[in-house]
């Protein structure tokens, strides 16, 4: 069907929605059904004050979501750099006059919401990147003087939010942008020379490092050695998953989440929480589901036919990726804290945003996975 | 020109070398990401089941540790001989400061002070601001006060793990306990005699104080002490067939879980510390002496008519008779005239051995720091012997007095006093000070005092108690105060076979209507002695008996003894 409109892109709304890919819409309510569950039980089995407000965000964020899905993937080509330059002026911003929320500046007030710009920019850089990789062919990257442009698209944020200072998203962004490089066709060895580079730099990026961020490297590689301290979550939570044992203990049952021995469980550590009731059954299955999301995000990203489309579905797909990933291997102690929350589980608005938005952009790359794009954006414009 | 779009791959008729590379290397890397993906998904899976099934789980570890009060509760406990706890400690949190840490000092005084009323925020402000390293904000905090604290998460702030040393009986037994300095330090009583057993703290230790007969002590003496309006004082009671210690009170006293309750007066053990002339009490061993070296027997008697003048002395009678006196008689009467003469047909050398025997010559061996040691002149002569005989020109503890007493009624064994349970029922290994018979001649003679003479009032029903009064003027500056007295009451109860001896020793008692202005032992200390053995004989299972068992002493004597005196001259018959 597809095929025959190959060069046209203006379906009918009706057609568009009829292209949504429902089923992984599904996964996504299931995926953060698991979430409001988590959230009720968290506050003792009331919808105050976390799952109720969880659930209007999510509601809001799959309207994002599908009126993002039904836009012409064109019109986020074309306006990939605007969103990304609005987004790094906005990070700016923070850093200059933020907010200051938890001992770092992280938010900026404009007004109505407390916008988060650095969740912002984990999408605006993919489609950035993405769009300057699909303006090149293989021979330009094969040019070192090609990756300039890029390399200083993803730096900036990074050094902005490093600032901040936020650990987290910017390993996220750097990571996130790698796999773009890498899929667009980035040479092996000029990932390793930059590996080289980064490691030999580390004892210099020591140095800028703040107290507690040392801190929790050092925690990570010994948490025994300050229990009270700043090993006191990793071990609380490796208590808590252990004892969940295979099954659980059960709903409100979890004496280390509900007797507060385990700090943040409503953001950064639920997985924990959930190990905890439901134990090694409980985390599998969320996982499958995590797996299921990512399984829809590669197969389309598989199956598009353009570049763009392409490069977007996969740098959303990472970055759904790591989230997951870092939050659930902090919490089990394979890396160190980083702030991270755990996708469309953790109680939050504007991660849930972001990666709506994301699955929004995932989406009008399916629907429009047959369509080519030119280099500018235009219609078959070659 | 070369195109790269994927989308075009289907339109363009020839594919050249690049774009196939292009198309690959694109779906290449897809794959491989995905592989990483898995990898990375099948890692987090095994660390999963790694930790929730083989992790280290249970409950939580802090709740393990607060269980655990053996780890913390280091000093061991103190028990009275029913295993009734007399001291105890309880782990507690005591907060810190390292001021370095602190960032607004300033905020954190006043934020401290809201939640520790009893800190003074301007002192805690100069701590916080100090330039050393540690400083100590607040003691033994109460869990609630350490919740508070950690509340309110000051940079800075901790605590470490401490522990209070707790009195369950407050004042009770405190000249006994003693106590121990903020760091758990025992600086006075048995907390510091026993101080190294105690911080081993492997179990319990075991007093033979009996914190029953403990109380009813302290209060009979504190009401005697607020009745007669002394200054202060001492008691004992004291097994006599194993020298355990029963109570051992010394008033005033403190609290010894408020430790500045302890200053002055207030901390000194008058039963142990305090060395006093006794007076009167001191009658029972010169007569026990001299019955037991064969000087005397019950039937003599001394001319007890004339006060005896001595160099610049005169020893006369408090209750004069004015006339002769049987040596029961003498006792009964509490005649000095009759115990001086009598001292000095024994003469020093048997007096001094004998005082040695009784233990009254040297310090008690108390399990305790605060132990006295007796006071005697260097120089025994004629004098010191006549006027030892009463119990002036010596100072013992009224411990020393009731162990010694605790030999005199027991069959003639001294047995070491002890603070400490004993192992067993039986008497414990002492050795002789005087034969049986004289044993049982002073408990009868004792038996006397207490129906027919001075000791009267000390008589409590059902329970035949023995005893001698003893009233002596306290020497002020090489001066004896007429008006200062230590007035005491040493007895024996049930006589026939006594189980316990019991002193009660008042400092500067004053009489009052009801004793017609007198303040001696026999008026304001036998009584005390009285109420004590009605309310512990009932609850030391002895049964009240109104049967008297005779002592077969026949208080007139027959054959009254020929020494005199003449001239200031002493002239000394010997029999």
């Amino acid at each position: 069907m597809a095929r025959g409109f190959s060069n046209h892109t203006n379906f009918s709304i009706g057609q568009r929605l009829w292209q949504v890919h429902w089923l992984f819409v599904l996964v996504l309510v299931l995926t953060a059904s698991v979430g409001f569950l988590m959230l009720y039980f968290a506050a003792n089995g009331n919808f105050d004050p976390w799952a109720s407000r969880q659930m209007i965000r999510f509601a809001v964020g799959i309207v994002v979501m599908l009126v993002v899905a039904l836009t012409n993937i064109r019109f986020w080509l074309r306006y990939a750099y605007v969103l990304y330059s609005a987004t790094l002026a906005l990070l700016g911003a923070v850093e200059l006059g933020g907010t200051i929320g938890m001992g770092a500046q992280r938010w900026i007030d404009i007004g109505f919401i407390n916008l988060q710009p650095s969740e912002l920019m984990k999408v605006a850089l993919v489609l950035a990147l993405a769009r300057y990789f699909h303006g090149g062919n293989i021979e330009d990257i094969g040019h070192p003087t090609f990756l300039i442009a890029p390399l200083l698209m993803v730096l900036s944020p990074v050094v902005l939010v490093l600032r901040q200072p936020d650990l987290g998203t910017a390993l996220m962004l750097l990571i996130g942008s790698g796999a773009i490089f890498f899929v667009a066709g980035v040479r092996i060895w000029k990932f390793a020379l930059l590996l080289v580079l980064a490691l030999g730099s580390a004892p210099v990026g020591w140095q800028f490092l703040r107290e507690y961020q040392k801190n929790r490297v050092i925690t990570f590689l010994n948490p025994e050695m300050d229990p009270l301290g700043s090993g006191y979550h990793i071990i609380q939570s490796k208590i808590a998953f252990g004892s969940g044992g295979i099954f659980g203990k059960g709903f409100l049952q979890g004496s280390q989440s509900h007797l507060n021995f385990l700090p943040e469980k409503q953001t950064d550590f639920i997985f924990t929480m959930l190990a905890e009731e439901w134990g090694l059954l409980g985390g599998l299955g969320l996982l499958t589901l995590y797996v299921l999301i990512l399984a829809y995000g590669f197969s389309i990203s598989l199956s598009c036919r353009n570049h763009f489309g392409r490069l977007v579905g996969m740098g959303v797909t990472t970055t759904f990726f790591l989230y997951v990933f870092i939050n659930i291997a902090m919490v089990m102690g394979l890396i160190p804290v980083v702030g991270v929350p755990l996708p469309l589980i953790s109680y939050g608005g504007t991660a849930m945003m972001t990666l709506l938005f994301g699955f929004g952009l995932l989406m009008a790359v399916h629907i429009h996975r047959e369509e080519s794009i030119g280099r500018g954006g235009g219609e078959g414009d070659f | 020109m070369t195109r790269l779009d994927p989308s075009l791959v289907s339109e363009r008729v020839r594919l050249d070398g690049h774009r196939k590379k292009a198309l690959e290397t694109g779906r290449n890397r897809l794959l491989v990401t995905g592989v990483m993906f898995m990898i990375a998904f099948a890692a987090i899976s095994v660390r999963l089941v790694d930790l929730t099934i083989f992790g280290p789980g249970g409950d939580p570890l802090v709740a393990y540790a607060a269980t655990d009060r053996k780890a913390i509760a280091g000093r061991a406990d103190i028990v009275d001989r029913n295993g009734i706890l007399l001291a105890t400690s309880l782990p507690t949190a005591s907060l810190y400061a390292d001021p370095a840490d602190v960032m607004d000092a300033e905020a954190a005084a006043v934020q401290l002070a809201s939640v520790l009323p009893e800190l003074n925020p301007t002192e805690i402000l100069v701590k916080l601001k100090s330039k050393a390293r540690f400083v100590w904000l607040k003691r033994n905090l109460t869990p609630k006060q350490q919740y508070a604290v950690n509340r309110l998460g000051i940079p800075g702030l901790a605590f470490r793990r401490s522990e209070q040393r707790v009195y369950p009986n407050g004042r009770e037994a405190a000249h006994i306990l003693g106590l121990t300095d903020i760091d758990g330090n025992g600086i006075a009583g048995v907390e510091k005699y026993f101080a190294s057993v105690l911080r081993r703290g492997d179990e319990a230790l075991q007093l033979s104080i009996d914190l029953r007969i403990q109380t009813m002590l302290r209060q009979e003496l504190s009401a005697a002490m607020l009745e007669f309006k002394a200054i202060g004082a001492a008691g004992v009671v004291l097994d006599v067939e194993t020298g355990e210690t029963i109570a051992l009170v010394s008033l005033p006293d403190f609290n010894p879980n408020i430790p500045e309750t302890m200053g002055g007066v207030s901390g000194f053990n008058r039963a142990t510390k305090g060395v006093y002339e006794m007076g009167s009490t001191f009658k029972l061993f010169t007569t026990a002496m001299a019955l037991d070296s064969d000087t005397v027997t019950l039937e003599d008697g001394y001319d007890a008519s004339e006060p005896i003048r001595i160099a610049r002395y005169t020893i006369s009678d408090y209750h004069g008779k004015n006339r002769w006196l049987s040596v029961p008689e003498i006792l009964v009467y509490s005649s000095n005239i009759g115990t001086a003469r009598m001292a000095m047909d024994m003469g020093t050398q048997t007096q001094q051995k004998y005082l040695d025997r009784f233990g009254l010559l040297n310090q008690a061996a108390i399990e305790l720091p605060e132990v006295g040691q007796p006071q005697y002149p260097s120089r025994w002569g004629d004098i010191s012997t006549m006027t030892i005989s009463y119990g002036h020109g010596i100072s013992v503890s009224p411990l020393q007095l009731a162990g010694a007493t605790a030999s005199l009624v027991n069959g003639g064994i001294r047995r070491p006093v002890s603070l400490l349970k004993a192992r067993s029922m039986k008497p414990t290994e002492g050795h002789r000070v005087l034969t049986e018979h004289t044993s049982e001649m002073m408990r009868g003679l004792m038996r006397l005092v207490v129906t027919r003479g001075t000791g009267s009032k000390a008589a409590a029903p059902g329970y035949q108690v023995g005893g001698k009064t003893g009233t002596a003027e306290k020497q002020v500056g090489g001066r004896y105060q007429e008006k200062a007295l230590i007035s005491s009451f040493i007895g024996a109860f049930p006589i026939n076979r006594p189980r316990y001896v019991a002193l009660a020793l008042l400092d500067e008692p004053k009489g009052n209507e009801k004793t017609f202005n007198y303040a001696t032992g026999g008026w304001v200390a036998a009584p005390v002695v009285k109420r004590l053995v009605a309310r512990m004989g009932p609850l030391l299972g002895l049964a009240p008996s109104d049967t008297e068992v005779p002592s077969g002493i026949d208080m007139e004597g027959r054959r009254p003894r020929l020494a005199s005196f003449g001239g200031g001259e002493i002239k000394v018959a010997t029999p």
